[in-house]
């Protein structure tokens, strides 16, 4: 109302009116409906609040904190989905499997060592990469090399996934050329072994690696470096006292993210993993999907699997000392 | 002497900056080069190039069907990601509301729980609310996902815009919600497109969640997966590579937009 008086003063002033800014939302502000409903409530404090809090409280609530919610509550009933003649109870059981029998935590620690050795493959593999576009290439080339890291990752996880199986399989294109050189007589089983699971794993992943890792290094500055050289520091000096300790804010942040999404990864395993290499995902999937129809025991092990991820994150950050608080 | 010594580092890191690219494109390249194998068997070498592979995807009736559900969902997705990140990062932000770090945290709750749990509580969530698997159960889960990007991305705008922006709307007559509508969002604008942009990619990408939530339609990862599974051909790489090319070219404009919405 008040908006589309302005607008009308000011295009007096001139010769025309400004008719891009007295459309659309004018009218809507002007119409009697609006101005019953939400411009009514915006007049008020209360109504300000309930409108800007109202949908992202319940939607945080509901969908944020909500699954999570239900998983354990399900994970403490001995069954769900109810059928009918069937008592369901609160019951601590289905925890108690999982350390009951090896068929079930020998893959949690399975998982755990992969994403452990995956997240330090990746920190050794990417941190020279993310040194060098941070340092060494001149800044107005960084965002160009920056983005040819960048390019393999908006294929997405299955069609890289699916991409490894080229290069490793029996005759894909290494065990092709290493033939052809004379190398080999018969191919080198690399598929379906944990070494394919590992290397899939890092080629995955590498990216949630390099972001923070780069971040941090370019906000080391420069004159420092210089001034160790001049002091007298060798290379491997300066970087065992200057760039890495100040870079420890992106390799905590960049290694929890690495293992935390290691720690999820589902389709990987099933692609480029073996009867050898069942993670837990895959143990946990089982029993929502097939014929052992389990939903608690699922639950409940899911919920053991992020409760130790989240922990091993959390004891890592504290030990390497990160961040003290996490920026919002 | 010294120019000698410091260089050594330098050139060794060059090289293992490209050692890195090529270690980055080359499985895609190669699954690129097998769509044109003349033979129905994945192997290499290639041998005769052909184009058939292309012609018999694009006439695939349930490839396109997949494509279609999955930009269904994704722009579905991308709708709802957005208004409920822009809403949270609006609360976030909003002076006189307290418990800021509090929403923060949850809002990125999503982000911080491994893929697959946070698909099996969704599966567990929505067969409490009796909600049905199917397409609405695999937008919800794609919605959850995306959200924390989003508020984050809108977040890291918000804190650049001048508040007297806003108060300057206010002063002139504006209530709060034509404020929003005609200050805030076209200030956030560029940046927003280029985290809509990112939603699209999450949701077409995003495979465990679907696995869980998903009915009898599959989507593009889904398909893939399945075809994957039931035995290699050419045929699966001509259709990632069609994949791989839209999809590619997408991230690369919503970076340039992006890129554009940092420097103005």
């Amino acid at each position: 109302m008040v908006s589309s008086n302005t607008t009308a003063g000011y295009g007096a002033l001139r010769e025309a009116p400004v008719p891009k800014y007295s459309t659309g939302i004018a009218k809507v502000v002007n119409s009697p409906l609006y101005r019953h409903t939400l411009g009514a409530a915006v007049e008020s404090r209360i109504g300000r609040i309930l409108l800007l809090a109202g949908v992202p409280m319940i939607w945080l609530m509901m969908l944020h904190v909500g699954p999570i919610y239900q998983m354990l509550k399900i994970s403490l009933l001995s069954h769900y989905p109810v059928q009918p003649g069937v008592e369901s109870r609160f019951t601590l059981d289905n925890y108690a499997i999982f350390f009951r029998e090896s068929i079930y935590f020998t893959p949690l620690i399975k998982s755990f060592i992969f994403a452990t050795a995956a997240t330090a493959a990746t920190l050794v593999v990417v941190y020279p990469v993310a040194y060098y576009v941070a340092k060494v290439v001149k800044p107005q080339g960084r965002s160009r090399a920056l983005l040819l890291l960048l390019v393999p990752f908006w294929a997405g996880e299955l069609i890289r996934t699916f991409s490894v199986i080229m290069l490793l399989a029996n005759r894909g294109a290494v065990n092709v050329l290493l033939r052809e050189i004379g190398f080999i007589d018969r191919p080198i089983p690399m598929l379906y072994t944990s070494f394919s699971l590992g290397f899939g794993l890092v080629y995955l992943i590498c990216l949630y690696m390099l972001l923070p890792l780069y971040s941090a290094i370019e906000k080391i500055p420069s004159p420092l470096l210089d001034a160790a050289a001049d002091l007298g520091a060798g290379p491997f000096t300066r970087f065992r006292r200057i760039i890495l300790p100040l870079s420890r804010d992106g390799i905590v942040s960049g290694c929890c993210l690495v293992f935390l999404t290691c720690i999820g990864v589902f389709a990987t395993p099933m692609l480029l993993g073996g009867p050898n290499t069942v993670l837990f995902p895959e143990t946990i999937s089982g029993f929502f999907h097939g014929a052992s129809d389990k939903w608690p025991v699922g639950a409940a092990f899911a919920l053991i699997m992020l409760v130790t991820a989240l922990t091993a994150a959390a004891i890592f950050m504290r030990l390497v000392g990160g961040r003290k608080r996490r920026a919002i | 002497m010294r120019t000698l010594f410091s260089d050594v580092p330098r050139a060794s890191l060059t090289a293992f900056y490209w050692a890195f690219i090529l270690y980055l494109l080359l499985p895609l390249t190669l699954m690129m080069a097998m769509s044109f194998k003349d033979a129905n068997f994945v192997a290499f070498p290639i041998g005769e190039w052909t184009f058939d592979w292309y012609v018999k995807v694009m006439q695939d009736k349930q490839f396109l069907e997949a494509c279609l559900y999955s930009i269904m969902i994704a722009a579905a997705t991308t709708f709802a990601a957005t208004t409920l990140g822009v809403w949270i990062a609006m609360l976030i932000v909003a002076e006189g509301i307290r418990g800021q770090v509090i929403i923060f945290a949850l809002a990125c709750l999503p982000a911080v729980v491994p893929g697959m749990i946070s698909a099996i509580s969704l599966r567990i969530f929505i067969s409490t609310i009796d909600m049905p698997t199917g397409t609405a159960a695999i937008i919800l889960g794609h919605t959850v996902h995306a959200v924390p990007f989003v508020v984050v991305m809108a977040l890291t705008r918000l804190r650049s815009m001048p508040g007297n922006l806003v108060d300057a709307a206010r002063d002139l007559g504006a209530d709060s919600v034509v404020a929003f509508f005609r200050v805030t969002l076209p200030y956030l604008g560029p940046a927003l497109v280029g985290g809509m942009i990112f939603c699209v990619l999450l949701s077409i990408d995003d495979f465990v969640r679907t696995f869980f939530l998903g009915g009898y339609r599959p989507t593009l990862p889904m398909l893939i997966f399945a075809k994957v599974q039931g035995g290699m051909s050419p045929e699966i790489n001509a259709m990632a590579t069609l994949v791989l090319v839209v999809t590619a070219a997408v991230g690369l404009y919503a970076e340039f937009l992006t890129r554009r919405a940092r420097t103005r």
